[in-house]
């Protein structure tokens, strides 16, 4: 059952890799319409729990649900088509087609003719919603450009481009402003976050960047060693005694 | 609606047809056509998968035999009619396709061209060292199928534009198939299938679909073989023959459609030149190939943007 505003809901999960535990009963809950984010340092097992959530890895134990529904063991596609999308950490674009038809093929996923037989003959209508996304990231002079031709900041933009042009319900944000300069990360920051509530969107997003995660986050958790250590909003992980020990080291010395 | 063809590929296709017409078209000439138009929409059919959707299937060779096994079989038994012949080939030819392509996109990359290979042996060896098909003679002397019950494709020409339409309706349904939502995911899965399924795209089912149709193309071309040649011998289905159609398709122009089909036309040709003045003649057909992919990487299809007719643009 779908509790009140539930979108997403990581129940005690855990994934192990050989004798490795990658992540160890992390329960997370993700609300309608907030930004939540997670962090943790390198290794913590950030990017495994984005694999769970999307399909990648089954977990080893635990239940992920979405809208209520048990989701986890699906394949990606699967989960795409209920409405989670996902954003990419290394740009993960189709390089040798148009800026536009990278995001045509996005988004006539959604076309009525998906998957179906009609979908042999017949081309979706998709063009307005392609040109309000390109619109929207200022992608619009480029929408005939190949996309390898991108600079790094434009990729970042068309590989967001692509997990909304599936019109998803829940948008996972695998560090969108990776790369970018301090200025770029900003305003990539401040779009992504008036694009998801223009939509209505629930945004979970991992973060290395402290100063992106402080600014855009509604809530916060964060892993160390594949464990939650800490959840809260963005005031009380800041003054966290263990948030500040797991990134700087115990104070002992 | 977008426009599936263009004025161009209509004018050719009318100077195709009026081909027999010019005066020095011999018998023999309108056969070396047969097979030029044959082996150019075979080279088209697998230009879906090689340069469209990035799949090198080595095996198309069993696609073909297959179709020319189940016509020359139903001819030996008295069965003319063509539409039964090749009713009957899509048959054995789609419900092969299906298994072999449930294996072969079960497993990424080079698993692909090797699973295709390793199908199209087995079904090389069954024919060629089973008797049950006339083992390694194959199926010898059948006659000429029927296109109405009064009316048999006995002659050169008659052939010619029995190949000649079935070339133009499989260009028609590949054109159509690329500019489609499912050739759109095609080439998606071509430039990155891990994105694609994270756009909700199910990547083994559309490879297993263009697989089939591939097939099914290729297939209904080997149905058509035996009405020209009389007869289907497991050499139709040899591993070189499956490597001489990916050679066509490289000659021609990848992700082309146009370009496989000149390439299978030019392949043919030059084979039939060469080779009546030598006997070495596949290193002359091998060092043509080495210049094009080395000096028109874009195959023969590409010597119009290098000449400046047009510039040229990328398959999406």
């Amino acid at each position: 059952m779908a509790r009140d505003g539930v979108v997403l809901e990581v129940d005690a999960v855990s994934r192990s890799f050989g004798a490795l535990a990658a992540l160890t009963e992390v329960s997370l809950t993700v609300r309608e319409g907030e930004v939540f984010s997670v962090i943790g340092p390198n290794g913590a097992g950030k990017s495994t729990l984005f694999n769970v959530v999307t399909g990648i890895h089954a977990p080893t134990a635990g239940r992920v649900r979405f809208g209520g529904r048990e989701i986890s063991g699906l394949a990606p596609e699967a989960i795409n088509r209920l409405g989670i999308a996902k954003t990419f950490q290394i740009t993960n674009i189709f390089p040798e087609i148009s800026v536009f038809e990278n995001v045509r093929v996005a988004a006539q996923s959604r076309a009525r003719e998906s998957g179906r037989l009609p979908s042999l003959w017949r081309l979706p209508d998709v063009g307005d919603a392609v040109t309000d996304l390109l619109t929207a990231f200022g992608l619009t002079d480029k929408r005939d450009e190949l996309a390898e031709n991108l600079s790094h900041g434009e990729q970042r933009y068309l590989e967001i481009c692509l997990a909304l042009a599936t019109e998803p319900t829940l948008l996972l944000l695998d560090e969108p402003t990776a790369g970018m300069t301090p200025g770029e990360t900003k305003a990539a920051t401040a779009l992504i976050r008036q694009i998801a509530s223009a939509r209505g969107l629930t945004l979970l997003l991992i973060e290395h960047d402290m100063s992106v995660v402080m600014g855009i986050s509604d809530r916060i958790a964060v892993l160390h060693f594949g464990e939650k250590i800490a959840e809260g909003r963005p005031e009380e992980i800041r003054s966290d005694p263990r948030v500040i020990e797991a990134y700087l080291g115990p104070a002992e010395e | 609606m977008n426009r599936v063809l263009s004025w161009r590929a209509v004018v050719v296709g009318l100077l195709v047809a009026l081909l027999p017409a010019l005066p020095f078209m011999s018998k023999f000439y309108l056969l070396l056509a047969f097979d030029a138009l044959l082996f150019g929409a075979i080279a088209m059919s697998l230009d879906l998968l090689i340069g469209y959707t990035g799949l090198v299937s080595f095996g198309h060779a069993a696609f073909f035999g297959l179709g020319a096994y189940s016509t020359a079989i139903l001819l030996e038994r008295g069965v003319l009619s063509l539409w039964a012949c090749l009713v009957a080939a899509v048959l054995v030819v789609g419900l092969y396709a299906l298994v072999v392509s449930y294996f072969a996109t079960a497993r990424r990359g080079i698993y692909f061209a090797l699973l295709t290979l390793i199908f199209a042996e087995v079904v090389y060896t069954f024919f060629r060292y089973t008797q049950t098909f006339g083992g390694s003679d194959g199926i010898q002397g059948v006659p000429a199928p029927r296109l109405m019950p009064a009316f048999a494709i006995d002659t050169p020409l008659r052939n010619y534009y029995v190949v000649l339409a079935y070339l133009a309706l499989a260009y028609l349904v590949c054109r159509v198939l690329v500019a489609s939502h499912f050739g759109k995911v095609l080439v998606a899965i071509r430039e990155n299938e891990d994105r694609a399924r994270f756009l909700g795209y199910n990547v083994q089912r559309y490879k297993m679909a263009v697989c089939l149709i591939s097939a099914l193309l290729t297939g209904i071309g080997g149905a058509l073989y035996p009405g020209r040649s009389a007869f289907a011998t497991p050499d139709l289905m040899l591993w070189t023959v499956s490597g001489e159609f990916i050679i066509m398709v490289m000659i021609g122009g990848l992700g082309t459609l146009a370009g496989p089909v000149i390439g299978g036309a030019f392949f043919v040709l030059l084979q039939e030149k060469v080779s009546s003045y030598v006997d070495w003649y596949f290193m002359v057909i091998g060092l043509v190939l080495i210049v094009i992919v080395l000096f028109m990487p874009r195959g023969l299809l590409g010597i119009r943007a290098m000449l400046g007719f047009k510039q040229w643009r990328a398959t999406a």
